[in-house]
């Protein structure tokens, strides 16, 4: 197998390099690194800042054979800027008239316990790649995101052994030049704790000694615009 | 009853306008007050996914900005209309970024809705939802996916009811006004 192809990793999180996104992202680029991919990180908020960091993503993405997007969820689908970003892709392609090479891979996460609630943002990344022409290689959607919140998954324990099983079969299917495996679609999938009860009591304590630290506890049930 | 078209145009060419005009039509006969923001004149910054608003300011951005004044008119209405073209079966950038800007008006906290986990609602009520979107042609996937938004919108946001249809470009007006009278009453009838 060739290993002079390249990777874009495309992170639609706000946080950037602090984020659940990135540290997914980054995992399967470490691995593809090893196989002497050539790899590169973009950071889609701050490259939509400016027309020459606009032009910059672009020229970018024309020049990848694979394209990997991390972002959260947000309100039930991808967040604005990676819309923007979309959009952007799709009318440079529509200026240039170009035919597609490049693959696209989506990774989503979100704070619920459940990861099907990711199901439509990867269904608008399969019809934007559709409608651009690029071959849609898979999406993998992770729930309970809220428990990695951007830490390394070196440090988390058996907590996160599915997501890295996951990650581990699909930078084996990038390598190999094949789509996503169901089993990697369904292990990234899995539950990070044993019952939804846990994880949104915890994830309720968490906000509660976050606002306390702001003092902001005893107005966080306001109703500020009634 | 107020109600907030919230358009997403994606540029100054004014494609959404004849569908805009309509809606507003339609809801001053049926006796709306009606506001229209048109998202790309205004300055609204992107989400930074900070949680300030659950946090620091809860139930308010840490952004000062345009989408402050969006978040009151869109909690204190009956219905909120997006309007929007359809991309990638999903809404333009201009809604969407007001859209991230609407995270306030819900809680942190977590309710279960149909056996599924959601966001506790901030306040006692919320909006109607109506969808409208716009595409150049019919693309089935994209059409349910839309449909399929609107009504996860509509569960997050904690919504009375909803309703959506997409309408292709270049339809005859006629087409377009019973299509959006066929909406009002969808969203109408389960309101009252």
């Amino acid at each position: 197998m060739n290993n002079t192809r390249k990777v874009i990793l495309l992170i639609g999180s706000p946080r950037g390099v602090y984020s659940t996104s990135s540290v997914l992202g980054n995992y399967i680029l470490k691995k593809l690194e090893e196989q002497n991919f050539k790899t590169e990180v973009l950071h889609i908020h701050s490259q939509l800042k400016s027309q020459s960091k606009r032009e910059q993503l672009l020229d970018k993405i024309e020049n990848v054979d694979l394209i990997l997007l991390a972002f959260p969820l947000y309100v039930d689908t991808l967040p604005a800027p990676v819309i923007r970003t979309f959009e952007l892709i799709a009318e440079n392609i529509s200026e240039k008239q170009q035919e597609r090479t490049q693959k696209l891979i989506a990774i989503v996460n979100c704070g619920f316990p459940e990861a099907s609630h990711n199901r439509y943002a990867l269904a608008t990344c399969e019809q934007f790649a559709l409608e651009t022409g690029m071959q849609w290689i898979g999406g993998l959607s992770l729930g309970m995101g809220g428990a990695i919140s951007g830490k390394s998954l070196d440090k988390l324990g058996g907590m996160v052994t599915n997501v890295k099983k996951s990650l581990d079969l699909v930078s084996e299917s990038i390598i190999k030049d094949e789509k996503i495996s169901e089993k990697a679609i369904e292990y990234m999938a899995k539950p990070l704790l044993p019952s939804k009860w846990l994880y949104t009591f915890m994830g309720s304590i968490s906000w509660r000694i976050q606002a306390l630290k702001n003092k902001a506890y005893s107005k966080l049930n306001d109703t500020p615009f009634i | 009853m107020k109600a907030l078209i919230l358009n997403g145009e994606k540029d100054n060419k004014a494609s959404l306008n004849k569908y805009s005009k309509i809606i507003i039509k339609e809801l001053e006969n049926r006796d709306y007050e009606v506001n229209t923001v048109i998202l790309y004149e205004e300055k609204i910054a992107d989400c930074i996914g900070c949680f300030g608003c659950w946090i620091k300011k809860p139930g308010i951005c840490v952004i000062d900005d345009y989408a402050h004044k969006i978040a009151t008119m869109f909690i204190n209405s009956d219905l909120i209309i997006y309007l929007t073209p359809v991309v990638f079966g999903g809404y333009s950038y201009q809604l969407k970024k007001a859209l991230d800007r609407m995270i306030p008006l819900i809680s942190p906290f977590f309710i279960k809705v149909d056996g599924e986990i959601h966001h506790k609602p901030r306040y006692k009520e919320y909006p109607s939802i109506l969808g409208i979107g716009v595409m150049s042609e019919f693309e089935k996937e994209q059409v349910e996916l839309f449909n399929d938004l609107i009504k996860r919108n509509s569960i997050n946001l904690h919504s009375p009811n909803y309703a959506s249809e997409v309408f292709v470009k270049n339809k005859d007006i006629d087409h377009i006004q019973q299509g959006i009278n066929n909406l009002l009453n969808r969203v109408s009838d389960k309101n009252e």
